[in-house]
C-alpha cells in the first residue's frame, strides 16, 4: 500500500513537525495532526482532561490554565467568571454578584446607576440623593418626602399614611406623637394624632418650643415651659428652680435682672438681692435705706421729705434753715409730681 | 465731770453724750457712729474716735464743728462720713488721700473752697456739697478726676456761675458701674451749662433749676433724661421764650425741641448775639452758710 506509506510519509505533527510511524496513535484535531505526546496545553505540557481545551491565539490550554491566563475574575467573589460575565464599574463580575451597595437587588437587568462610586439601583440612588439634598424617605413607601416628615416611632413617614387615632382625619407633619400618657406605660401608647385633637387633651405646650410637655412642667409667666426651656431673656442659661425675675413678660436670671434695670442700692451700690425699697428714683436695700442727712434707718411708713432726690427724715428737715425750708417747698409746689413716698 | 478726766474743755451734757456713743461703740465693736445732733463743738471732745481704726461709719450731721482734723485720715476703714449741717470752713488736704471713703457729705457747711489735691479719692462714690459758698473758682486742678469713681456729685445752693468744661471726664468709669449718676447743680448762679455735660452718656438725673439759664446745649440733646428712670429739673430760669413755652407743655418737650435743627440754628444764633448775663436771681443773704464765727 504505496499510496498508505506515501500518504504517511507525507504527513507531519503539527507540534514537532516529525513524521508518524505506522504504529503511532494519531491525533486529528480540526484537520490538524498531532502525536498524543505533543497535543497537551501549551502551558502546562499536559493532556487536556476529557480532551476539552480551549484555542487562543493558535495555542491550545486545558481549561484550567485557560482560566488561569485569560478568564475574568469576578470584582466581588474573586473567582473566575465563566459564562455570562457583566462588564460594569471597571471590573467583571458574575451576575448573581453584580448587586445594588444598599439594598443588594442583582442589577444584571435593572440597569444601575454609579453613585459615589457605588452601583446602585434606580430606587436606592433617588432615595440616596434625597438624603443628600436633607429630605427623607418615607419609611413605609420608600418615596421621598418632599414635605416636613412625620416623624413617628423613630422613623419619617408621608404623613398620609397614617389617621388620626381620635377623630380618623388623615395626617400631615403636624401631627402629634403621644409619647406616655398617665396609665400607660411608656412607648405603649405611642400613637398619632391631629393637631386639634391632640390640642383637645389638655396636654401642655412649651411657651419656647412649642411642642407638648410630657415630663416636667414649669408655669410662669402665665404659660408652660420645658423645665430647660424656661431662661434667663439675657444668657440663656435655664433657671432649674432657682429663683427669677420678672419684668415687662420676660424672666431673667439674678445677675442680669440686677445688671439690666439697675436695682442698685443708692448707698452701697451692691445688687439688691432681697426686699427693695424704690424711692425718688432711687433703690435701696434693707440695710441702707435712710435718711440722706442723718442717716438715720427709715422703713416704708417712715414719712420723710425730699431734697434734691434724696430722703431727708422729719428731724432733719426741721432742722433746715427755715429760708432753705421755704425755697423746697416753693421748688416742691413747682415740680411735676412723681411719687415720693415709699 | 465728776469722774471723767479733767478736761479744760467747757462741757455740756451732750457732749457727755458723744463720749457715752464712742464708748459704747469701742464696747461692742459696732463700726458704725450716730453722732447726730449732739452738740459737738470739736473733735477734741471725742478723744479716742481717731483711734478707732475699724469704723466705718461716721454720722455727726447737726453739730456745730468748724475744724476736721487732718488725723481723720487715719481711718483707713472709713466708708461713709457725713458732716451735714455744721460750720466746717476749710477741709483738711489728707481727706482725699483716705483709701475707702465711698460717701462724702459736707452739704450745709461753710465751705469757701475745697483742699488742693481734692480730686485724689480713691474709691468716692458720692460727694455732697449742697449749700456751701462754692464758685468754679473753688475748685482745684484735679477736681474732676473724681469721675474715675463718681455716680452722684451735688453741688446744689452754691455760688457757680459757670461749670468747667473738664465736668466731661466724669463720663469715665460710669458705664463700668452701671449706674446712674446723678448731678445736681441747682440753686447756683450759672449763665451756662458746658456742653460736655451732653457727653455723659449715662447720666439719668440733672437738677439745674433756679439759676440764671437762658439755653441749653442742643449737646443735651444726647442724653436719656427721658425715660421713667430719668429726671430733668430746671424750672426757676429765664429760658429764651421757645423753651419757656415748650417746659410749660413738659420737661419732655424740652428735650424734644432742643434735640431738632430749629433749635440748633436758633441757638447758635442766641450764643452769637447774646447781650450781658441775667442778673442774679437768688437771693442769699439768709443762708447760713453765710455766716462766719469769726470776722
Amino acid at each position: 500500500m504505496p499510496g498508505v506509506t506515501m500518504s504517511f510519509s507525507n504527513m507531519s505533527c503539527s507540534r514537532c513537525g516529525d513524521g508518524f510511524d505506522p504504529h503511532d496513535k494519531i491525533v486529528n484535531s480540526q484537520g490538524e495532526l498531532w502525536h498524543p505526546q505533543c497535543f497537551v496545553c501549551s502551558q502546562c505540557f499536559r493532556p487536556f482532561p476529557d480532551g476539552l481545551f480551549y484555542e487562543f491565539e493558535g495555542r491550545k490550554y486545558c481549561e484550567h490554565d485557560f482560566q488561569v491566563l485569560f478568564a475574568p475574575c469576578c470584582g466581588k467573589c474573586g473567582e473566575f467568571v465563566i459564562g455570562r460575565v457583566i462588564k460594569a464599574m471597571s471590573a467583571s463580575w458574575h451576575p448573581a454578584c453584580f448587586c445594588c451597595a444598599v439594598c443588594n437587588k442583582e442589577l444584571a437587568d435593572r440597569g444601575f446607576v454609579r453613585n459615589r462610586n457605588r452601583a446602585l439601583c434606580h430606587e436606592c440612588n433617588a432615595a440616596d440623593k434625597a438624603v443628600l439634598s436633607g429630605r427623607h424617605i418615607c419609611f413605609k413607601c420608600h418615596g421621598v418626602i418632599d414635605d416636613k416628615p412625620l416623624r413617628f416611632r423613630g422613623e419619617v413617614y408621608h404623613g398620609y399614611h397614617f389617621n388620626c387615632t381620635a377623630c380618623g382625619i388623615e395626617l400631615n407633619s403636624d401631627a402629634r406623637e403621644l409619647k406616655h400618657r398617665s396609665g400607660y406605660t411608656a412607648n405603649e401608647m405611642n400613637e398619632l394624632y391631629c393637631l386639634r385633637c391632640h390640642d383637645k387633651m389638655g396636654i401642655p405646650i412649651c411657651g419656647a418650643c412649642r411642642r407638648p410637655i410630657e415630663e416636667r412642667v414649669v408655669t410662669a409667666l402665665g404659660k408652660h415651659w420645658h423645665v430647660e426651656h424656661f431662661v434667663c431673656a439675657k444668657c440663656e442659661k435655664p433657671f432649674l428652680g432657682h429663683r427669677h425675675y420678672e419684668r415687662k413678660g420676660l424672666a431673667y436670671c439674678e445677675t442680669h435682672y440686677h445688671q439690666l434695670f439697675g436695682n442698685l442700692c443708692f448707698v452701697c451700690n451692691q445688687v439688691i438681692s432681697g426686699d427693695v425699697f424704690t424711692a425718688l428714683n432711687k433703690a435701696w436695700c434693707v440695710h441702707h435705706f435712710a435718711c440722706s442727712f442723718c442717716d438715720q434707718k427709715m422703713t416704708q411708713k417712715t414719712k420723710f421729705y425730699e431734697c434734691d432726690l434724696k430722703p431727708a427724715c422729719k428731724k432733719c428737715y426741721e432742722k433746715f434753715p427755715s429760708e432753705f425750708r421755704r425755697r423746697l417747698r416753693k421748688a416742691y409746689d413747682n415740680t411735676p409730681k412723681k411719687s415720693t413716698s415709699a | 465731770m465728776e469722774n471723767g478726766p479733767v478736761s479744760c474743755l467747757p462741757t455740756t451734757p451732750k457732749m457727755s453724750k458723744a463720749k457715752k456713743v464712742i464708748e459704747e461703740a469701742l464696747e461692742n465693736q459696732n463700726p458704725e457712729l450716730d453722732l447726730a445732733d449732739k452738740g459737738v463743738v470739736s473733735f477734741e471732745e471725742m478723744p479716742g474716735l481717731i483711734d478707732m481704726h475699724n469704723i466705718t461709719r461716721i454720722t455727726l450731721s447737726h453739730n456745730k464743728i468748724q475744724k476736721v482734723p487732718p488725723g481723720i485720715a487715719n481711718l483707713t476703714q472709713l466708708e461713709m462720713l457725713n458732716l451735714f449741717n455744721n460750720h466746717i470752713e476749710e477741709l483738711p488736704v489728707s481727706l482725699s488721700s483716705m483709701p475707702k471713703l465711698r460717701i462724702l457729705n459736707v452739704g450745709m457747711n461753710r465751705l469757701d473752697s475745697l483742699p488742693r489735691g481734692f480730686g485724689a479719692f480713691a474709691v468716692l462714690e458720692v460727694l455732697d456739697l449742697t449749700y456751701n459758698n462754692l464758685n468754679e473758682s473753688s475748685l482745684p486742678g484735679n477736681f474732676f478726676m473724681l469721675g474715675k469713681t463718681l455716680r452722684a456729685l451735688y453741688l446744689g445752693d452754691n455760688d457757680f456761675e459757670t461749670i468747667p468744661p473738664e465736668i466731661g471726664q466724669l463720663k469715665n468709669l460710669q458705664i463700668l458701674n452701671f449706674c446712674f449718676p446723678q448731678l445736681v447743680l441747682r440753686e447756683n448762679d450759672l449763665i451756662d451749662i458746658p456742653k460736655e455735660i451732653g457727653y455723659l452718656p449715662r447720666l439719668r438725673e440733672l437738677h439745674i433749676q433756679a439759676n440764671r439759664l437762658t439755653v441749653l446745649p442742643p449737646e443735651l440733646g444726647n442724653l436719656d433724661l427721658f425715660g421713667n428712670k430719668s429726671v430733668l429739673r430746671m424750672e426757676f430760669n429765664p429760658w429764651v421764650a421757645p423753651i419757656a413755652d415748650q417746659l410749660q407743655v413738659g420737661v419732655s418737650h424740652v428735650i424734644d425741641y432742643i434735640r431738632s435743627e430749629t433749635y440748633r440754628y436758633l441757638y447758635n444764633r442766641h450764643i452769637a448775639a447774646r447781650g450781658p448775663p441775667p442778673p442774679k436771681l437768688n437771693d442769699k443773704t439768709r443762708k447760713i452758710s453765710r455766716n462766719r464765727q469769726y470776722s
